[in-house]
């Protein structure tokens, strides 16, 4: 199999993946109750009409008494025209409270992902090059720390200490400062720090160890020998065959806290983005924008996954793509 | 893991050896087992068909076998949910398959000891590990589940204090305006009045819960996926291959939130579902393993020897695997304790249950004033997810030689 074709294949795969994803939702949304006919028997009861005659009158106008087949097409279509309904309790269309609400979330999730990509394996590769001196514990111990410590608790030590107790950074996020201010920013800074610390944990130990291959590789000593310089040993020499097993651990280290982490994050610090949507929708009853927000991020996943293998592929010559 | 082999080979006692493969003398673990499952499943189906849903189970009981009053002066009163007795089931499999085969080879134990005992913080980790498991079993038996008061909300841990504006009442002494914590509650009370040491030895068990039924549910999902896939090649292969990357890929979390959002959040739903989506990794894990062993040339001689395909694979393929299955599930582990305590803190999950998770999130509103509700779990759970951490990788070194050891090097 040629590399265009394990693309290919791989994205057959994803699309393959995200109508099992929506599959279930219809299923799981089809055979629980709906909580907009509970309301509408509810308010027929209190209104002294039938409620039965209303249940039907809600179903008929929603078209909850065609055939299943019928109503899984038509949910299908909605999805994938990104028709995905009305938010009653934010009074406006699902897509555009996502919108919305993405705006905030791409605020702390940009400098985050960067100062990811920045610091892990330059981190990893210094604490490689520094082996086994009380550096490399240093570097070792926060990227264990990071990684052990639960995001959310570790966002309310922080909190505690520098919001409550030395009064450095804002509690709660401030919706109306401008997004391009210093206030903006500084208030930002404590929530990327909790997810820069836990992105770059696992992603760092990957780093060192898979540097440490190649810190006393023939190619190094050759290097040394004809005098190349270590800054630019490590970035040029070890940093390349390195950034095979870590971009696939970096990304897939970003996208699970994206889809796991950032939910607690923004309910900690209160900021309106995806993750606090989602579970204010949960909260609020509010089933197409539950639907929505859940759609969004299991599509993130599923193409997260997507980017994982290609960005294995593309940095990796070597791969052969006859057995997966 | 443990192979049962004598220091040299003349000392090899085959009487031994033939009388243990007869059909009539099962294994002692087996025995053991069958021995402690019977009288629990029989206690199941009586909790099923003979106890009321509001009768306690063991009240009941003691009626039917009429020994109410040695029950009563015993305090027996438990009445064990569907989730209990699978707790407990797993927790014979885990004294009779891993803590016995460790004791009745001395010898392997040994040296698994002195790889791992190089590792400190391996040994910190599993000396904790070990408390909260003694705490988790037995300490609801000492300390009763902590009641609601609300006279008492707010308390301070012992040598902490509180303002007294915050609070109802203060139990310890007040002066000058703060209240002073008491040994009554050493670690606090909660917004609700409940003591928050209580609170955690009883949420103590639940991790204990959590940490077993999904470890036996991976374990059972990841060794049949992984061995079958890796034994029988083709179809079969490819098949439960692209199952296994749908699960890897599937987003538990937040399906899970749905699933809540529509039946609601209960513990034996969250152990389920987590379980269920958990095995992706453990089954890939166990495959390539799997496969590598194989190819082995003593797989080869087991097969003209005549043994079934069952055979190969249960005595020989699985046994040459447990080292990659005990790791990977000891880094799986962790996993599943965050997502309880994170869902809990969302609000998200079953609010009457006494898990560390739900203290954290009780704590919430009142951090302020009130860090200790927090704190307190916080850290333990830290800790916690800290040493499964630091066994997982100590275990990789110990139980897999040809691992890169970083102790060693």
């Amino acid at each position: 199999m040629g590399m265009a074709q394990y693309i290919s294949a791989r994205i057959v795969y994803a699309v393959v993946v995200s109508m099992i994803i929506v599959t279930a939702s219809f299923l799981l949304l089809y055979f629980s109750p709906n909580p907009n006919i509970q309301a509408a028997a509810q308010q027929a009861a209190l209104g002294g009409e039938n409620p039965e005659e209303a249940v039907e009158r809600v179903k008929e106008a929603r078209g909850l008494n065609d055939p299943i087949h019928v109503q899984y097409m038509q949910f299908v279509e909605n999805v994938y025209t990104l028709d995905w309904g009305w938010s009653e309790t934010r009074s406006e269309p699902v897509t555009d409270a996502i919108v919305s609400s993405f705006k905030y979330t791409a605020q702390y999730s940009v400098p985050w992902t960067v100062l990811s990509v920045l610091i892990a394996p330059t981190l990893g590769i210094y604490s490689a090059s520094r082996m086994y001196t009380w550096k490399d514990h240093l570097a070792t111990g926060f990227a264990f720390f990071g990684y052990a410590i639960p995001n959310f608790f570790f966002a309310i030590l922080l909190v505690l200490v520098f919001g409550v107790w030395f009064e450095i950074f804002p509690i709660t996020y401030d919706t109306t400062v401008p997004i391009l201010s210093l206030e903006n920013a500084w208030q930002l800074v404590l929530p990327v720090f909790v997810l820069v610390t836990g992105s770059i944990g696992g992603t760092m130990r990957v780093a060192r160890n898979e540097s440490a291959e190649f810190m006393n590789a023939d190619f190094m000593k050759t290097a040394k020998a004809k005098g190349v310089k270590p800054t630019r040993r490590y970035t040029h020499h070890v940093l390349r065959p390195t950034l095979v097993p870590l971009s696939t651990s970096l990304v897939s280290a970003l996208f699970a806290l994206f889809v796991g982490a950032s939910v607690l994050v923004e309910e900690v610090f209160a900021i309106p983005g995806l993750g606090r949507l989602l579970v204010q929708s949960i909260i609020s009853q509010d089933t197409s924008l539950v639907l929505g927000t859940t759609l969004v991020f299991t599509f993130v996943g599923v193409v997260g996954n997507l980017v994982e293998d290609l960005v294995f592929t593309m940095i990796d010559p070597r791969i052969s793509y006859d057995d997966r | 893991m443990a192979t049962e082999q004598p220091d040299t080979f003349d000392e090899v006692n085959w009487e031994s050896v033939r009388s243990s493969s007869g059909i009539v003398n099962l294994a002692l673990k087996t025995k053991l087992m069958l021995i402690t499952t019977l009288p629990l499943l029989a206690l199941w189906l009586y909790d099923r068909v003979a106890v009321g849903q509001r009768e306690k189970t063991f009240v009941q009981l003691g009626k039917d076998l009429g020994l109410s009053g040695p029950f009563e002066t015993l305090g027996l009163t438990w009445n064990p949910a569907g989730l209990d007795y699978i707790f407990i089931f797993t927790i014979f499999l885990f004294a009779f398959y891993m803590i016995l085969p460790l004791y009745e080879n001395p010898r392997m134990t040994r040296y698994y000891w002195k790889e791992f005992k190089r590792n400190r913080p391996a040994v910190v980790s599993l000396v904790w590990l070990a408390f909260v498991f003694v705490v988790g079993i037995i300490g609801p038996l000492f300390i009763d589940k902590p009641e609601p008061d609300i006279l008492k909300s707010f308390q301070p841990p012992v040598y902490a204090t509180v303002d007294t504006a915050n609070i109802v009442q203060c139990v310890g002494e007040a002066s000058g305006g703060t209240c002073q914590g008491t040994w009554q509650h050493p670690l606090g009370t909660t917004g609700s009045g409940r003591d928050v040491l209580a609170f955690m030895v009883h949420g103590t068990t639940i991790t204990m819960k959590i940490a077993f039924i999904t470890t036996l549910i991976v374990a059972l999902i990841g060794i049949s996926v992984g061995t079958i896939s890796a034994y029988s090649g083709g179809w079969v292969d490819e098949t439960l291959m692209r199952m296994t990357d749908i699960v890897l890929a599937f987003p538990t979390l937040i399906f899970f939130l749905m699933i809540t959002y529509i039946y609601g959040a209960s513990l034996g739903l969250f152990i389920v579902i987590f379980a269920t989506f958990a095995w992706g990794g453990a089954a890939r894990y166990i495959r390539s393993k799997a496969l590598s062993v194989a190819e082995e040339e003593f797989i080869d001689a087991t097969r003209i020897s005549g043994a079934s395909r069952y055979r190969v694979v249960r005595r020989h393929i699985v046994p040459n695997t447990a080292s990659s299955i005990i790791t990977n599930l000891t880094l799986l582990v962790p996993g599943f304790l965050l997502a309880e305590a994170q869902l809990s803190f969302l609000g998200l999950g079953d609010a009457g249950l006494l898990s560390w998770g739900q203290l954290i999130a009780s704590g919430r509103s009142s951090l302020e004033y009130a860090p200790w509700i927090i704190l307190a779990p916080g850290f333990i759970l830290f800790f916690t997810i800290l040493a499964f951490n630091f066994l997982g990788d100590a275990l990789l070194d110990a139980l897999n030689p040809e691992a890169e050891s970083e102790a060693e090097k």
